[in-house]
């Protein structure tokens, strides 16, 4: 028993096979794999999303360049095509890090100021929801990655800045969302209604029409109105369910639903 | 005059500057003209010269470790500073330079500040001693590859003096680990050397040099050249044997105290010491700045080529030791004993009889005749 504690307790005897030859020659020819160009990529001058890296992993993977590679599917900064956003609000409600805030940007009348998203990266953990949520597809995801800056207040990019981005036309993220086609359309109170024309103001999309109605059934007695009463009409098929009517509406006659 | 040594060279230079001081100042030329004042001029500039190229060539091994390193693990090391990173040592050694060096309160000031000094100037004596080249000193040591031996083993004490002097534990331990392993590898080492001394029959580096002119000694004495470069790896306390720095146990072995430039004294001198081992292998075992007598003469009468040769046999001697470095793990202290104890002795003493084998029978067919033998 002595004998066995004894024989556990000891070392094996150094084999030089396996301990000194194995390793010698393991680092030699890693030596001589990396002497021709070693893994690391010289980060500033080198990218990883470079042409010739991207081409070199795909003939590895055998699968084509731009599929299935994290930096085809990275989600980096935004890119803002200015000129085609409807100020529709629903990448600011969507964001669940309440990083952007819709700003004034020049383009919109006085009555109606064009407003797009304004985006702190330093709250923003790019899931895409703002992305996905885009109706008119003018913010997306490119995949640049280079955000480090001295000061706190420059991770904050403005539509301008992500203008800029776009025209600079980096590759894109290619997933989006499709939204969903039976989702709620927006359906109205009538006898809330009084016709403000608040909703049509400012409908992003133009696609309420305000038409105008007869007051039904006068009270007896009473001398019909001589207001011309109106109501709002929603065209479903250019509704990009923004919420904008119902956030706007005096009256809250505006609501979520389904057409019965 | 036929600047044919390093000596010539230094004393060329200091008559040189001597002549044109004189040529300025006209008084002085009586005095300038002194053989003693020129004599002492030209040492110091021959010490100068030396000082430069060991601390060059020291931190260019510092940077093809670097890279080497790199390239073992798969990534490419300095490369930023200067081309392909060559002044980064440059730009580390001025950054530790500006920095303060902190005496811990209750160290002791002498031994604190004195030990790397020492180390680091003991460490530099090794250049006086070693040839580099046939021209390179002017009169040959009978004894030169004892003092470099005797100078290669003075690193313990300053080392134990500067551990002890700071006062903390684990640079205590790590002194006393070093002292120990040092001292304990000398005996494999100086074993491995007197079959050297056998076969080629002198002390003298530069008589050993041209003893190889037949054929290297690493063929015959294959084996001393193995505990050789082996007691070198242990007395350069390089990876495998880096029990005194073992950054897991002791925090940074028996430099922890120190900071600034004082670190970068004993890191200085560290690689110091491992050129000076590599250049021992070489001028030991592979023949100096000797080449294979099937390259051409015209190759090797160049004028620096024995100093060419020499460091590129050196530089790929520390390339092996980086090899070593990057592939095997750091040995505990048992295995470090009985590897020096019950492994290398018995491997020099085989070497020695070998060695006496060799020199009895005086020549080998394939190999040659030992040429001190009249071979």
């Amino acid at each position: 028993m002595v004998a066995e504690v004894e024989q556990k307790g000891r070392s094996k005897p150094e084999n030089a096979d396996g301990l000194i030859l194995k390793p010698l020659y393991t680092a030699a020819r890693q030596f001589a794999k990396s002497l021709i160009r070693p893994s690391t990529i010289i980060y500033p001058f080198e990218r990883l999303e470079d042409p010739k890296f991207r081409e070199e992993v795909a003939i590895e993977s055998g699968r084509p360049i731009g599929v299935g590679q994290v930096w085809d599917n990275y989600r980096g900064v935004h890119a803002l095509n200015v000129n085609t956003c409807i100020s529709c609000n629903l990448c600011a409600f969507s964001c669940p890090d309440l990083c952007i805030d819709m700003v004034t940007v020049p383009g919109g009348d006085p009555k109606h100021p064009k407003k797009c998203p304004q985006i702190d990266y330093g709250k923003c953990s790019y899931c895409g929801f703002c992305s996905d949520a885009c109706p008119e597809g003018c913010l997306s995801m490119t995949t640049r990655y280079e955000l480090s800056t001295p000061k706190r207040a420059e991770m904050v990019y403005s539509p301008q800045k992500m203008f800029e981005i776009y025209q600079r036309k980096l590759p894109m993220n290619p997933i989006r969302l499709e939204r969903p086609a039976n989702e709620d359309s927006i359906l109205l109170d009538v006898p809330l209604c009084i016709g403000c024309n608040a909703c049509a103001r400012d409908c992003p999309t133009e696609c309420i029409t305000m038409i105008d109605i007869p007051k039904a059934n006068p009270k007896p007695g009473e001398k019909p109105a001589k207001r011309i009463w109106k109501e709002p009409v929603i065209n479903d098929s250019d509704c990009v369910r923004c919420g904008t009517c119902i956030s706007v509406c005096p009256k809250e006659c505006l609501f979520w639903g389904t057409h019965t | 005059m036929a600047l044919t040594t390093l000596w010539d060279v230094a004393y060329f230079l200091a008559s040189g500057l001597l002549y044109v001081v004189s040529r300025i100042i006209p008084p002085l030329s009586g005095v300038l003209s002194n053989g003693d004042l020129v004599w002492g001029l030209s040492a110091l500039v021959f010490g100068a010269i030396l000082l430069a190229a060991s601390m060059i060539n020291t931190i260019m091994l510092i940077w093809f470790e670097r890279k080497m390193l790199g390239r073992f693990m798969d990534r490419r090391g300095a490369m930023h500073v200067g081309y392909a990173g060559l002044l980064q040592n440059f730009a580390d050694g001025l950054k530790l330079f500006r920095k303060n060096t902190f005496k811990p309160r209750d160290a002791d000031g002498l031994g604190f500040y004195a030990g790397p000094t020492a180390y680091m100037v003991t460490s530099l004596l090794m250049f006086g001693v070693l040839p580099v080249s046939t021209g390179w000193s002017d009169g040959s040591l009978p004894l030169s590859m004892l003092l470099a031996l005797v100078i290669f083993s003075f690193a313990p004490l300053f080392i134990f003096i500067s551990a002890w002097s700071s006062n903390n534990k684990y640079s205590l331990i790590g002194g006393m680990r070093s002292a120990a392993q040092m001292i304990a590898y000398e005996v494999p080492i100086l074993l491995a050397v007197v079959a050297v001394v056998v076969i080629s029959g002198s002390f003298d580096l530069n008589t050993i040099v041209s003893e190889q002119r037949n054929y290297w000694y690493w063929g015959p004495l294959f084996l001393a050249m193995i505990v050789f470069a082996t007691g070198m790896l242990a007395e350069m306390e390089r990876i495998p044997f880096d029990l005194p720095e073992a950054e897991a146990e002791l925090v940074e072995g028996w430099n922890t105290e120190y900071g600034g430039m004082l670190f970068a004294y004993f890191m200085l001198a560290d690689y110091v010491r491992a050129l000076a081992g590599s250049i021992l292998v070489v001028l030991l075992f592979l023949g100096g700045w000797t080449l294979p007598a099937y390259f051409p003469a015209a190759l090797t009468s160049l004028p620096l080529a024995g100093i060419v040769v020499l460091m590129v046999k050196t530089y790929l001697v520390f390339g092996v030791f980086v090899w070593i470095r990057a592939a095997l793990p750091r040995v505990r202290t048992d295995q470090l004993l009985r590897i020096g104890w019950m492994r290398m002795i018995p491997l020099s003493l085989a070497s020695i009889v070998f060695a006496v084998f060799f020199v009895l029978v005086k020549c080998i067919p394939v190999l040659g005749c030992v040429p001190s033998m009249g071979g």
